[in-house]
């Protein structure tokens, strides 16, 4: 460390998150690696080191033994400004080398409001933010994760995008990238034998052009290395994958402080908003014995008091009971508590609630996601009000007091009644906290609903969907407070619509968004997750400079036979099935768990991926 | 059994606070598999207590802490076991079994030694120039931030000793501090009134602790491990 970058952090809050030396942190020496890869995390430390994804890739980077990974996040606004008055460059944690003097540099894209971050960050680091300027020396930037999925807004920026689980195929990409080094490969020649891999998207290869409407005409190759669709990357054997038993334990707390065991992936439930559970199709699991090893393992290395279960929907883990049990047993004596998340209402068993007290008592999450039946019959969560009141009964008579639920607005077909709805389930939730003997529960009561707002995404049912526009937003907003207002012990919560808005915009974007991307990170935005960071102000402005329309991207509904920016992407769920699913959901109809039968998504056809449908 | 752990705390590691210096010792007590005396209750934890906080930004060469175990833990047991599960920037030094009835090390504290290191320029040379000048005086108010807010405060009782010397980059100054009934003082404090008094601008430095003392019965004032 310099004097320079020592003298600053003295100046900025939090400077712990900027020093690294974290237990298990890589320590392999860069200069004697074939290539070097820099994982950017476009958000701040503590939300990096947070992110379970990260975690594995680093791991398995650090284990090829001619590559070395080191990490890079987000500085907060206090660092970036001092950063720039000083001419310092953005560098990595572990050896504090400039961004641009990694060969490879790979952002995850977890959250569309944290796309002006990768602008940042590479401009911070050296890095020509432009793909188009990037020289022979230049890194080449590599960006995954769910919103690579619609990669479009970034195709800018990024010179190949990864869809799809990332374990195998990032080690592919930095074999090619290696061989390509070693050999002096052109950086075009480069770009296009990734092109050529399985799950790699390299935008510069095509072309977009659009019709008089504006929407999208066409967005074709125009290189022969470049396939017409790129299919995703999908991981099969999921139970001998690489899991991070030792990843760097943070001095500073992040988010989520604790081991995080991954014990699914993918989801069968099939919720019609929800991204996550059309991209990580199929599901797959870990068998129990597998899991108890990992945890022990990972307590050795990491000494973490807490371990909680990963996965979209935990309790559908087919032994979750048996999982819980025999956590509990083997983490016991080192006083390790086990924490359940994202546990659904309509599985939650009375035994598992029994497990997770025995060691230490975790707060309570539910998502009804919808205040009324028929809303959640049209989003396919397959949850009812008894199912809820009876696992809250439970609950509130094993000791807890405090519950949590979450909801959307502005769903599609919703009504007043739906909203309503929301303030009329707290009320329920409350009479359920009221039916327990006055000596069985614990004094203090809290229920607090959050509600966000709807945002539709890519590859899922209500892709086609419009989101509200900010009006109706806080229109409903004021609706649900309103009724609220006379619930004592239960409190609403909601978001902005503002960054709702431009997220919707992200999410469904086409190319053109590029623009107004990079003019709203030229005109000052950056951490646009943060709310106190967002400026709505600079982005109305960016928009307007372009010529492009926020309401065009998010409050318009689409054709069913428009052709979609991402059409081109192959998430290995069919189009037809979509199309489907959308169509039962204007008619309030469920869809089963495809547990209980496939339902046809798509990924039947893969050969050797969905095990249910073999 | 209580275990009093001489440790260093790095140069990295040197804006990581006190409470996260905390949580990664629990970790690396878990992780080495000791033998630990967790607490009762609802939320068992491991209770290691440190001697005196050290403040954000000051490297911390001779640091202490107070482990809890199960009996019949050996001392070089105990080093080599967390060392082996700590990471470069955390060091055990030196371990000692206490004795039943040995009062807690927070009790003991009565003062710091410190080692403030700066190279030559402009700036540290008039801070060093004025600096016996500076020690010669019976008083110095300062504004010292505490919990309450910025107090005026006497810092000269706190200081007890100070030396300079010329080293090869520069300068180098070893300072005694002790606690009083108004508390203790950091020496980023110190370091900032010299400046003032001086004249002199900002300059790059860092700053050590070498020890944490305490009192003997003779009044004296000697590293506590040594007690």
């Amino acid at each position: 460390m310099t004097y320079d970058f020592d003298a600053l952090l003295g100046r900025v809050e939090k400077p712990g998150r900027y020093t690294g030396g974290e237990m298990n942190a890589e320590v392999k020496p860069i200069a004697q690696a074939d290539i070097s890869f820099a994982f950017c995390f476009p958000d701040t430390y503590e939300v990096a080191m947070s992110h379970l994804g990260m975690k594995i890739l680093y791991g398995i980077l650090n284990s090829l033994p001619y590559a070395v990974c080191e990490r890079v996040s987000m500085p907060w606004v206090d660092m970036l400004s001092e950063l720039r008055k000083n001419h310092i460059p953005l560098c990595s944690l572990e050896s504090h080398t400039p961004l641009s003097r990694f060969d490879i540099i790979g952002f995850t894209l977890q959250y569309e409001m944290s796309y002006t971050n990768v602008l940042e960050m590479m401009d911070l680091g050296g890095v020509p933010v432009l793909s188009a300027e990037r020289g022979e020396d230049d890194p080449i930037v590599l960006a995954g994760g769910p919103c690579a999925f619609n990669p479009e807004p970034l195709h800018l920026f990024i010179d190949a995008f990864l869809i799809g689980d990332g374990e195998d195929s990032i080690v592919e990409v930095t074999d090619v990238l290696n061989a390509c080094k070693k050999e002096g490969v052109p950086r075009a020649e480069r770009l296009r034998r990734l092109a050529a891999l399985r799950g790699v998207y390299v935008p510069g290869l095509y072309h977009d052009e659009y019709n008089a409407d504006g929407t999208l005409k066409s967005l074709e190759p125009v290189d022969p290395c470049a396939p017409p669709r790129v299919l995703r990357s999908i991981l099969t054997d999921f139970e001998n994958a690489y899991v991070p038993t030792s990843p760097p334990v943070p001095y500073l707390q992040p988010v989520f402080d604790r081991i995080m065991l991954e014990i699914m992936r993918g989801c069968t439930r099939g919720c019609r908003f929800c991204q996550a559970g059309m991209l990580y199709r199929p599901v797959r699991e870990r068998s129990v014995d597998k899991l108890v090893e990992l945890a022990r393992e990972s307590v050795r290395n990491t000494g973490y008091e807490e371990i909680s279960l990963s996965s979209l929907s935990s309790s559908d883990y087919s032994c979750i009971s048996e999982l819980a049990g025999r956590l509990t047993d083997a983490l016991k004596d080192q006083r390790v508590s086990l924490s359940l998340p994202s546990l659904r209402v309509d599985k939650f068993v009375q035994d598992t609630l029994t497990h997770t007290q025995k060691v230490k008592k975790s707060s309570l999450t539910f998502a009804p996601e919808a205040g009324t039946q028929r809303l959640r019959d049209v989003i396919n969560k397959n949850v009812t009000e008894t199912d809820l009141v009876n696992t809250l009964t439970n609950a509130f008579s094993n000791g807890w007091n405090a519950v949590k639920l979450y909801f959307m607005t502005g769903l599609p077909t919703e009504t007043d009644e739906d909203l309503i709805g929301i303030a009329e389930l707290a009320k329920t939730a409350a009479g359920a906290y009221y039916s327990v003997p006055r000596e069985k529960r614990v004094k203090g009561l809290r229920i607090t609903c959050s509600a966000s707002v709807f945002v539709p995404k890519p590859f899922t049912p209500f892709q086609w969907c419009r989101q509200d526009d900010p009006e109706t937003v806080r229109r409903k907003q004021r609706l649900v407070r309103e009724h609220f207002a006379p619930l004592k012990s239960a409190h609403f919560n909601y978001h902005d619509s503002g960054v709702s808005q431009i997220e919707a915009c992200f999410a469904l974007g086409d190319r053109r968004l590029a623009r107004v991307l990079h003019r709203a990170w030229q005109l000052g935005c950056r951490l646009d997750g943060w709310t106190d960071q967002f400026r709505y102000d600079l982005w109305l402005q960016a928009f307007e400079e372009c010529g492009l329309d926020i309401a065009f991207y998010a409050h318009r509904e689409r054709a069913l036979d428009e052709l979609l920016p991402w059409d081109h992407i192959d998430a290995g769920i069919d189009k037809a099935f979509l199309k489907r699913e959308y169509e039962r959901a204007m008619r309030a109809q469920t869809t089963r768990d495809c547990r209980e039968g496939c339902n046809g998504c798509g990924l039947q056809k893969l050969k050797g991926v969905c095990r249910a449908c073999e | 059994m209580r275990m009093m752990v001489v440790f260093e705390k790095g140069e990295t590691l040197r804006y990581i606070g006190h409470l996260d210096l905390m949580r990664a010792m629990q970790r690396a007590l878990r992780r080495s598999g000791l033998p630990i005396r967790y607490s009762n209750g609802f939320n068992p934890h491991i209770r290691l207590s440190f001697a005196a906080p050290l403040s954000v930004g000051v490297v911390g060469l001779r640091e202490l802490m107070e482990v809890p175990l199960e009996d019949g833990v050996s001392e070089q047991a105990f080093q080599d076991g967390m060392n082996a599960v700590l990471p470069g920037c955390l060091r055990i030094r030196q371990c000692r079994a206490l004795a039943d009835g040995f009062p807690a090390l927070m009790s003991l504290a009565a003062g710091s030694r410190y080692l403030i290191r700066f190279p030559s320029n402009a700036e540290s040379d008039r801070a060093a120039a004025g600096f016996e000048a500076f020690m010669a005086l019976e008083h110095y108010t300062a504004a010292r931030r505490t919990k309450s807010g910025e107090n005026p405060c006497d810092i000269r009782p706190f200081v007890t000793g100070g030396t300079l010397q010329k080293t090869g980059e520069g300068w180098e100054i070893a300072l005694e501090t002790v606690a009083t009934a108004a508390g203790s003082l950091k020496p980023s404090l110190w370091l900032e009134c010299l400046r003032t008094f001086t004249q002199a601008g900002e300059f790059p430095h860092i700053i050590y602790r070498t020890a944490i003392l305490a009192r003997k019965p003779d009044g004296t004032l000697v590293p506590m491990e040594e007690v």
